[in-house]
């Protein structure tokens, strides 16, 4: 009984699959976006890429589930902060994630680096994705500096106000750049609806698109070279041996090359 | 040269997408960059403040009575802030909330004193008729002599703007910033630490009621951007 249910499941997930591929590619496209041949040795350091983007959609979703109950006004933030906190169900778990990842994911991008730098990751052909990786990493310092004042407590506030007063010593943009950040020449009510829409909005969707990026090139070289790309090019390497070997054969008549040398000496 | 001969693009072409494209470009461009910079916009081109910052909008600190000699008395003065809830008429008739939002800002004053050569405080230079009980209005050569020797310090430290608390220890006092240790003695001037100044001053005035006032205004070169 049970084998019969089991054969029929996989029977229909592989109809499922096999539908799926013939329309879409699926299949082929996940396999190689998810097999990935490495070294026996070390292969755990090999997961702090991915140990990042998971971090990053944690973020994603703990954030999109925080935004159901936070107010980005300045009479509201506070309360809806400590209404998260200590009466929405699981709030405390909800925003403690959102808040443990944000330090973790900093970590974890630091080690990310540390490991492809000591590798020498970052060598050709593969410098376009630490560039790419470095816009990722400005991008999440910048989500992290404005995620700061959301809470609207004194510790964001003023940790807030030290970094605006950072940025404005940029040089020849530090005032434009400041009241940029401020929306106005003091902290206020639109310095709150600013950072909000560039935590929430403007860098998420920045993001994106840059880890798709990332991802793209990473699988384009891999992170040792495909194995099948490898197979690839010696197949291609030895068809080219053999098809130059064929061509000097008919290029010498077909005497072998022992035959030529011996000649070419007796004729000295 | 001699490609670009084979797909001829004619003058009239080039301009043709010239024109068009830096219309098309301005007309997707301008709007969203403008709607994202006005307060740049607003502040650095045509010098507007998000506070009332005239001549005439002066706000009353609190009276020079209070402040003793040889150490500084704090004041709170909430400075009212019109950015995206301004337009006071607007939510007057709407009914919905005539509550301002005002940005609070710690005031410190002083009365300037002596500094002996090891750094210690010497003579404070309180106005002797404030003793006296000479009463109100002050004469105009009082409010002189009170403005020549007050200190009217902003309480964001001119590093990076953490606010400095009044500490004593061993019968000296001094301003300390929490944040990266920028120390300023009572006259606000730097001590040590990394700020590159002295705390910045108020524009301020004494009146004949014995009241300071300030503006949303520093006096002295090098303004701060963030107050």
């Amino acid at each position: 009984m049970i084998g019969r249910i089991r054969s029929r499941t996989l029977e229909t997930g592989k109809f499922i699959a096999d539908w799926m591929e013939h329309r879409s590619g699926i299949v082929t496209a996940l396999e190689h976006f998810l097999y990935e041949p490495v070294p026996k040795r070390g292969a755990w350091i090999y997961t702090l890429g991915s140990a990042v983007l998971f971090t990053i959609t944690l973020q994603f979703l703990t954030g999109i589930l925080l935004l159901f109950y936070y107010v980005p006004t300045t009479d509201h933030a506070w309360e809806s902060v400590y209404y998260i906190m200590n009466e929405a169900y699981f709030g405390r778990l909800i925003r403690g994630l959102h808040y443990w990842s944000a330090n973790f994911l900093l970590v974890t991008i630091g080690l990310h680096m540390a490991q492809v730098f000591f590798s020498g990751g970052y060598k050709s052909p593969r410098e376009l994705n630490w560039v790419v990786g470095v816009i990722l990493l400005l991008l999440v310092v910048v989500l992290a500096f404005t995620g700061y004042l959301l809470r609207w407590d004194q510790d964001g506030f003023w940790a807030s106000v030290v970094g605006i007063k950072i940025g404005s010593y940029s040089p020849f943009i530090g005032a434009q750049m400041t009241h940029f950040l401020l929306g106005g020449d003091v902290v206020g009510p639109a310095t709150l609806s600013r950072f909000f829409a560039i935590h929430v909005w403007l860098l998420p969707a920045a993001l994106a698109p840059f880890i798709g990026i990332h991802l793209y090139l990473l699988r384009r070289h891999g992170v040792f070279g495909s194995e099948f790309e490898y197979a690839d090019r010696l197949a291609k390497l030895h068809e080219r041996q053999r098809l130059e070997e064929f061509a000097r054969y008919e290029e010498d008549e077909g005497e072998p090359y022992v035959g030529r040398r011996d000649r070419a000496d007796r004729e000295e | 040269m001699a490609e670009l001969q084979r797909d001829p693009i004619t003058r009239k072409d080039f301009l043709g997408f010239g024109v068009l494209g830096a219309i098309v470009g301005a007309i997707l461009t301008i709007p969203p960059a403008a709607f994202v910079l006005g307060p740049v916009i607003k502040t650095d081109v045509l010098g507007e403040s998000d506070v009332p910052s005239g001549l005439d909008d002066w706000f009353k600190v609190g009276s020079i009575g209070e402040v003793p000699a040889r150490e500084p008395q704090v004041f709170e003065v909430e400075f009212p802030v019109e950015q995206v809830y301004g337009e006071r008429e607007i939510q007057k008739k709407s009914g919905t909330s005539d509550e301002e939002f005002v940005v609070p800002n710690a005031i410190w004053v002083s009365w300037k004193t002596e500094i002996l050569p090891d750094g210690s405080y010497g003579e404070s230079l309180r106005p002797a008729f404030l003793d006296e009980g000479g009463g109100e209005p002050l004469t105009p050569e009082q409010i002189q002599e009170a403005e020549e020797n007050i200190n009217v310090l902003s309480s964001s430290c001119a590093h990076l703007g953490c606010p400095v608390r009044w500490y004593v220890s061993e019968g000296a006092g001094e301003f300390r910033c929490p944040c990266h240790g920028g120390i300023y003695n009572i006259n606000g001037d730097l001590v040590s630490g990394p700020p590159p100044r002295g705390l910045y001053g108020y524009a301020y005035e004494i009146r004949e009621d014995g009241n300071l006032y300030v503006r949303h205004e520093f006096e002295g070169p090098g303004q701060p951007y963030v107050i």
